[in-house]
């Protein structure tokens, strides 16, 4: 009977340590309910074969919710843009580089828009600067 | 030897012979059904890792595994290229 249970419950197990990444962040959820802006969450973004990572997008609909989005992301840059790693329970708070788990904060004035990277390790962190520069690469190639 | 005696012996016999014909019948039983039950939960481990299996192919296959947004009428692709358009756009 242990053995039958056994056989049934590995599948099982297997499945949910597969599925447990498809969750909503702290972070989305916190802006969710927000009026004033778009929130979107992207679960395993592919960087390369075997890196991926998780990405919050926050969107401010007009100029109005981008100020008060910068202000409260404590963004004092208005154009280009603005990039910083943030620390995982507060993403508006700077951490050094080298600090895991953490935002890769990237504001877009342009598009009145902050993208945040969920960076567990020095891996994840790592495809991300790769990926960055090969499609930089791809571009000015292009 | 009195009556009692020789019923209670009587009765001891007629119980250990019951039992040495019940016992091989009940044997086979019991193994006929674990071996049913060890055939279904196998087919069931199958068809349960095939499932994972299949899961875990369709999430290699795509760029993303999900997409949550707070407002109706995005798509998840939409979302998916600006995760890699914000990445060529920002300075490292």
């Amino acid at each position: 009977m242990k053995r039958l249970v056994l056989i049934l419950l590995l599948p099982l197990m297997v499945l949910a340590a597969c599925s447990h990444k498809q969750e909503e962040l702290p972070l989305y959820r916190q802006y969710a309910g927000r009026q004033d802006l778009t929130a979107a969450q992207v679960n395993g973004f592919r960087l390369n074969d075997t890196v991926t990572v998780d990405v919050v997008f926050l969107v401010a609909d007009d100029s109005a919710a981008w100020q008060r989005l910068k202000e409260e992301m404590d963004i004092r840059a208005s154009e280009g843009v603005t990039s910083w790693m943030g620390a995982i329970n507060e993403p508006a708070c700077r951490v050094k580089r080298d600090v895991r788990p953490a935002w890769r904060a990237m504001a877009i004035h342009a598009d009145r828009t902050v993208a945040f990277y969920r960076v567990e390790d020095s891996i994840q962190y790592k495809a991300l600067l790769d990926y960055q520069l090969d499609n930089k690469m791809t571009n000015t190639t292009l | 030897m009195t009556f009692e005696s020789i019923w209670e012996q009587e009765e001891r016999q007629g119980l250990q012979r019951r039992l040495r014909q019940d016992y091989p019948a009940w044997l086979r039983r019991r193994r006929q059904k674990r071996r049913t039950a060890g055939g279904l939960a196998t087919v069931a481990a199958i068809a349960l890792f095939a499932a994972v299996a299949l899961y875990n192919n369709t999430l290699t296959t795509k760029d993303y595994e999900s997409v949550y947004c707070n407002r109706a009428g995005t798509t998840d692709a939409q979302w998916v290229a600006l995760a890699g358009k914000t990445l060529t756009r920002a300075m490292i």
